[in-house]
């Protein structure tokens, strides 16, 4: 084999220090942001998995838990004024302690996916073409109000008071929504969830695609992270926006495929275990005193929400 | 020896949950050849890739040739050049490494990112391609080899690039025994050309065949000890602590035996009871 080395790799002649600066090297945008997307899908992974067992609502039954989710997400939608969806909040705020949650990124996911769903879409209705009412921010002046169709665009246009405190409303739904969402997510495990699922009669082959997506996306997370890590290795200089298209778009295709072999080999493995078309799952607990207690305790509070 | 790569107090822990390195401090020469070993998850993997510049510790710093590597450092266009060219990383799962269009794509990628002449990079992919005995594969996409031709191919895709250090990741995993005979040889090889070779490995009988310096790290992600082969793959105590030696029931004939076992090399029959 020595004798088959060829001369190159023999060749130590090179320099000795490094030539310092020529600039920066950049990673091209669409590699950072495909390394970061399942970097933030390892890590919500993770943090589910190992949340600390040790707090409140840890401690709850699943079945109470997918209950009280159901029940308060009704209650979010049904409450009309925004004082109401504070006082949500606030027990929610109170709930995520008390179960030992990290407080700073528990919010900081919330409030990322509530600024884009909540408030960014609602923006426009706070606009005086969609919400009539008091002018308090004027923002356009035209020359004279305009009809198309049904709709009629006035001279000025600006948000109106109604219209902010609407945005508000609804931003404030779609946070709580999400807060008691991501709430129970983070403390129960996910064989607890799909035992809890299964008990509220959710169709077998809707469990099943949860499963499966909940299993594959953190290893194809874990496959698009190793791909990006091997081009890092072997990125010498930076390289041009045409040769990272044609890159991602081999990935792509790679991931793609590996994709569609894994789904087989699934499928296999799960018929050779005498998979049939039903989900049959064990070791039903029974629910203790403390999980009723807590269940009636949740309960009542959300009562008293839709009183207020 | 002139020390090439020098990791002082590094760790590492994924989402700031899941510890991989604790407190790794290692020095390896110019030349040398080292076995990183340990059971599965003790963090060989993540070492290697502290080491080539592909992770950055939480805590510590790793150095190469006395410069410090960092994602920071390594933004430097001077230095990335510097280290890209100098230390190679091949990886566990061929296929993640393997994305240009046909073999011999893949053997020049390198060359002409290290702006080498394409005279030069095509004489360069041919001797490796004759070297590794993939020929008959330049014009073939990766996906379409098999396991042991895809190893191949992924060395040698950092082969054409010269570098002084090969980082290997589990590199006879997975693959039939003729392939990982050919492989050993050829980092034997490597390493008697002087190239530095740094191996992470559960597997005893490589290291045993590699003859390496051995780094063995604990289930607590730690250096449980450094030492030559014979003296790591001696100490039974250690490699049962670290896990990766374990007590094994089987049969001889009618003889049912029960003693350590490594697959390889501490296949003894001392206390062997019938049963």
């Amino acid at each position: 084999m020595a004798n088959s080395i060829p001369p190159f790799l023999l060749d130590p002649a090179r320099r000795a220090s490094p030539v310092q600066g020529k600039g920066k090297v950049k990673m091209p945008f669409i590699e950072k942001g495909i390394n970061h997307l399942a970097g933030v899908i390892k890590r919500g992974y993770v943090y589910w998995e190992l949340s600390s067992p040790n707090g409140f609502f840890q401690k709850i039954d699943g079945r109470v838990k997918v209950l009280f989710l159901l029940f308060y997400i009704i209650i979010i939608s049904l409450k009309k004024t925004f004082v109401s969806e504070i006082y949500i909040w606030i027990f929610i705020l109170a709930l995520v302690l008390l179960s030992r949650l990290p407080i700073l990124t528990f919010y900081r996911r919330v409030i990322f996916f509530g600024f884009i769903f909540g408030f960014l879409i609602a923006l426009p209705s706070a606009l005086n073409v969609i919400t009539k009412g008091e002018m308090i921010l004027p923002l356009v002046k035209l020359s004279k109000p305009y009809h198309f169709w049904v709709y009629h665009i006035p001279a000025e246009v600006g948000m109106t008071k109604e219209g902010i405190y609407g945005v508000m409303r609804l931003t404030m739904r779609v946070i709580n929504s999400l807060s008691v969402s991501f709430l129970v997510l983070y403390t129960t495990p996910f064989p607890e969830m799909m035992r809890a699922l299964k008990v509220l009669r959710i169709p077998d082959s809707f469990l099943i695609i949860i499963t499966l997506c909940y299993k594959y996306i953190f290893i194809f997370s874990r496959s698009v992270e190793d791909i990006y890590l091997a081009k890092k290795s072997r990125m010498i200089r930076e390289e041009g926006s045409k040769e990272t298209r044609e890159w991602i778009v081999g990935r792509l295709a790679f991931v793609f495929r590996k994709t569609q072999l894994r789904c087989e080999e699934v499928f296999k493995a799960m018929i050779g275990r005498g998979f049939s078309d039903t989900i049959r799952l064990s070791g039903f607990k029974r629910m203790r005193t403390a999980d009723w207690f807590s269940g009636a305790l949740l309960f009542s509070a959300g009562l008293l929400f839709l009183l207020i | 020896m002139q020390k090439i790569i020098r990791l002082e107090g590094v760790s590492y822990s994924y989402y700031d949950r899941i510890p991989a390195l604790s407190d790794i401090s290692l020095e390896i020469g110019k030349g040398d050849n080292v076995a990183i070993i340990g059971a599965n998850g003790s963090g060989k993997s993540t070492l290697l890739q502290v080491m080539g510049g592909l992770r950055d510790p939480s805590r510590g710093k790793c150095f190469f040739r006395d410069a410090e590597i960092s994602e920071r450092s390594l933004r430097d266009r001077g230095r990335l050049k510097f280290f890209r060219e100098r230390v190679g990383y091949v990886f566990q799962d061929s296929d993640v490494q393997l994305f240009c269009p046909t073999v011999l794509d893949e053997l020049l990628y390198g060359p002409l990112q290290l702006e080498i002449g394409e005279r030069e990079a095509m004489a360069r992919a041919v001797e490796i391609m004759q070297m590794l005995n993939i020929e008959h594969l330049k014009d073939r996409p990766s996906h379409m080899l098999s396991g042991g031709e895809k190893k191949r191919v992924a060395l040698g895709s950092i082969l054409t690039i010269n570098p002084e250090v090969l980082l290997l990741d589990e590199p006879i995993n997975g693959l039939d025994p003729k392939t990982q005979c050919f492989l050993l040889e050829l980092i034997f090889a490597l390493n008697e050309a002087g190239k530095t070779i740094v191996t992470a490995t559960h597997d005893l009988t490589l290291v045993d065949e590699m003859q390496a310096k051995v780094v063995v790290l604990s289930e607590e992600h730690r250096i449980e000890k450094i030492g030559d082969v014979g003296e790591i793959l001696g100490d039974q105590d250690l490699l049962l602590r670290v896990n990766l030696i374990h007590e094994h029931v089987h049969r001889h004939g009618a003889t049912v035996h029960k003693h350590i076992h490594s697959h390889y090399l501490f296949h003894r029959h001392e206390d062997a009871k019938a049963p």
